[in-house]
């Protein structure tokens, strides 16, 4: 089988659901008869029906709401918002209708918020933000980002059959950027478990998104010198795989926390605070994290590459820590 | 401030507008029933008057006053214009209720309020949590409109709507323990006063704080169920104050646009917290609004329970005929402060006055002992048997004890074991053959 961009193995993770199971479908703007502003429900709409294909007034409180309310039937709605920097505008009904809902009063809400978040193509402010924090910091939800096309696939078969309320953040960078073949059936990633995406023994790099390319990047020139860097792709940024976090700093003894978010408040933090309760003894060198620059994200092309972390970052780092 | 000084209007217009006046029954249901107690034609629920914009007002009388500042020795203070000598009109005879169902109604309206009167008792004696939210002289809207709906629709109450919980099954006791904080409560404790609901049985989403929230829900209930087959009707109400948020719009825009069956009440109480209706927003009637959403609008008189039923009942059936929402404004007042804490002082004392003599129950009441559809011993006796069981409730939710602190742990996430069904049964949607191939994607996109 050719491989497939990771845009592709996302249409095709939610087609195989919905072929399924009846009680998925797809709510959001522009996704039915325009196959969504990234074609991923493409085709969907002749195929499924229009019923299935729900396209919205431009109102993301109502896609959240809406999806939550379908939910309460017994429905699984899939909601896309365009870019997931729009989905700030739902944050009231995720944040407190839908996280609360099965802890409060005992009603399940088993339903999936997707849509493209990232930066690196020029998209600025808010085309380009990486809300992830905003949900890993609210109780009742999970937060998934996949790094490879098999991953998102498999993250998203694995949220749409999750009971639970799950933001999948789709890396628009990586959509056409990066291709893998498939591997064969019906294979669902399982939430919340890390993947060794490269071994290594020096410093662990642990990461997830559009930096685990950054990594390898880094891990190339590095491996030039003997400094073989061990990255761990968290793939769900909520539940934590702590297990993961705690064998491979008790592996490395060194750890850099890399990810495209802002630096402040950003998952770095939280796997720091993580690594000092479980792995402390085994540090050599004090805990690094690479990130984004604590401002929002710049549109022209020489600041979004200030804002970004890249691979010279970790390269340098690495370096520090190894002299430590 | 501006004014909003209007024409009193009490003669009843006999041109006719486009109301569902004529609404079939529908298998199932209590079937129209016209009672009349003179045979009069005149006594036929239908609207009175159009509003400046063509909206149907089912109102016997509209108020004519309006709230206004002034600073009196250096003091800010609301104070009223108008005229608050108009006689109380009659209750308008229900075109659907017949006497044992009007009779229930009167019965949920004394549960209600008693329950809230043991709450305030409650209260006062410590041992509430936090805050008591009361929907006195609200107690009509809430049951009235909550008994025209079926078994298998949805209801989704806010703050002051703790009778329509009643008549959706919940006992008094419930309540109770929701503000004592107790584990017998329907979310053990885990949130206070009507913040609570069922999906299994009773189909009620339980409010969060934010107001308007409920609406857009309510819009997503019906979808899901049209997706499995039915059309029902969805239920939920907003405040003067709530329905100026962004979500109650856009909820109600996309219920209207997808012709969803959501009843959206708005209740008119005319104070948001400490906040006048003249603050809240420009127009007059709420109702208006309909007009933009693009559905059918009415205003109605929500202290007459009559026109509570009827109206709700008749948006009921357009929703079960697939012919989507519809906007009710009920015009009543707030009689006590936002909350047990807020003694009210910022509203001018004649509204009081005026609104206290259009009580729903007290007017009910006397609308039932006048047609003889109730004894004054059998008013006694169902009284007396609704504070029986206010007091037994009471007891059993002050004997509930407080939860673990443990068990706060559980249900953040629900376990992947469990299978949650359809509400209506398996979508009724287009088949799809399990071997169709997926095609390739477009390659088309704003980035490389």
């Amino acid at each position: 089988m050719a491989p497939v961009t990771y845009l592709e193995a996302i249409r095709q993770g939610i087609w195989e659901e919905m072929v399924r199971d009846p009680a998925v479908f797809c709510i959001g703007e522009d996704i039915g008869v325009y196959g969504g502003a990234f074609k991923i429900t493409e085709g969907f709409l002749n195929f499924f029906g229009k019923e299935r294909m729900v396209d919205t007034p431009i109102s993301e409180a109502a896609i959240a709401s809406a999806a939550f309310g379908a939910a309460l039937t017994g429905m699984r709605p899939v909601a896309e918002f365009q870019f997931m920097d729009f989905i700030s505008s739902a944050h009231t009904q995720i944040a407190n209708a839908i996280a609360k809902a099965n802890w409060r009063w005992g009603a399940p809400a088993p339903l999936v918020l997707r849509g493209p978040s990232g930066a690196g193509v020029s998209g600025g402010p808010f085309h380009s933000q990486n809300p992830e924090m905003w949900y890993a910091h609210t109780p009742g939800l999970k937060v998934l980002c996949p790094a490879t096309p098999t991953d998102a696939k498999g993250l998203i078969k694995a949220a749409i059959r999750d009971n639970n309320p799950c933001i999948f953040f789709e890396h628009k960078y990586l959509y056409r950027r990066v291709k893998e073949e498939m591997p064969e059936g019906d294979v669902v990633v399982e939430i919340g478990k890390a993947r060794v995406h490269r071994t290594g023994h020096s410093i662990s790099v642990i990461t997830y998104a559009s930096m685990v390319y950054v990594a390898e990047e880094a891990a190339k020139t590095l491996a030039q010198e003997g400094i073989e860097l061990e990255i761990i792709d968290l793939r769900t940024v909520a539940p934590l795989d702590e297990q993961a976090i705690e064998d491979t700093v008790k592996k490395t003894n060194r750890v850099i926390v890399l990810h495209e978010d802002n630096r402040t408040g950003g998952i770095a933090g939280e796997i720091a605070a993580v690594i000092n309760e479980r792995a402390f003894e085994a540090l050599d060198a004090p805990i690094t994290r690479i990130c984004a620059k604590d401002t929002p994200a710049p549109f022209s092309p020489p600041l979004e590459k200030w804002f970004l972390p890249n691979a010279g970052d970790v390269v340098r780092e690495a370096k520090r820590l190894m002299a430590y | 401030m501006k004014s909003k000084i209007e024409t009193k209007s009490s003669k009843k217009s006999s041109s006719a507008n486009g109301n569902a006046a004529g609404a079939k029954a529908v298998p199932g249901r209590a079937p129209a029933i016209h009672t009349s107690s003179n045979g009069g034609k005149s006594n036929i629920m239908q609207p009175l008057r159009m509003n400046p914009h063509g909206i149907p007002d089912y109102r016997a009388e509209v108020p004519n006053f309006t709230t206004t500042d002034e600073w009196v020795d250096g003091k800010y203070h609301y104070t009223v214009k108008g005229d608050f000598d108009a006689p109380v009109p009659a209750i308008r005879e229900s075109k659907y209720l017949t006497k044992e169902r009007s009779v229930e109604l009167y019965r949920w309206m004394v549960l209600n309020r008693k329950m809230e009167t043991a709450l305030e008792n409650l209260f006062k004696q410590q041992k509430v949590i936090g805050g008591v939210y009361l929907g006195l002289g609200q107690e009509g809207c809430s049951c009235a409109s909550a008994m025209a709906l079926s078994k298998t629709d949805w209801i989704a109450p806010m703050i002051r709507n703790q009778g329509a919980m009643l008549v959706r099954g919940f006992r008094p006791a419930e309540t109770m323990m929701q503000y004592m904080a107790k584990v017998g409560s329907p979310t053990k404790g885990r949130d206070s006063g009507s913040h609570y609901g069922d999906v299994h049985d009773k189909n009620c989403v339980a409010p969060i704080s934010h107001l308007g929230d409920s609406i857009p829900v309510c819009a997503g209930i019906a979808l899901g169920a049209r997706m499995q087959g039915k059309n029902i009707a969805c239920l939920t109400y907003v405040g003067d104050g709530g329905q100026s948020t962004g979500p109650a719009y856009e909820g109600f825009n996309f219920a209207c646009v997808q012709k969803l069956g959501v009843i959206l009440i708005m209740e008119h109480n005319l104070w948001a917290y400490s906040t006048p209706v003249e603050l809240q927003f420009a127009c007059r009637d709420l109702a208006d609004r309909a007009i933009g959403y693009g559905c059918p609008g009415m205003i109605i008189d929500g202290t007459d329970p009559n026109q509570v039923y009827d109206i709700t009942h008749e948006a009921v059936e357009r929703a079960y005929r697939g012919e989507g929402a519809t906007l009710i404004e009920a015009k009543m007042m707030r009689m006590k402060g936002h909350a047990m804490h807020d003694a009210a002082l910022y509203v001018p004392k004649p509204y009081f006055e005026y609104w206290k003599k259009r009580d729903c129950i007290t007017r009910f009441e006397k609308y039932l002992l006048d047609r003889g559809w109730l004894t004054q011993k059998q008013n006694e006796e169902l009284i007396k048997s609704v504070e029986d069981q206010i007091n037994k409730d009471r007891d059993l939710a002050e004997a509930s004890p407080f939860p673990n602190p443990e068990d706060a742990a559980t249900g953040v996430f629900l376990d992947n074991s469990v299978k949650i069904p359809f509400k209506y049964g398996p979508p009724k949607v287009k088949k799809v053959e399990k071997t169709a191939k997926l095609d390739e994607a477009s390659n088309v996109s704003h980035y490389k």
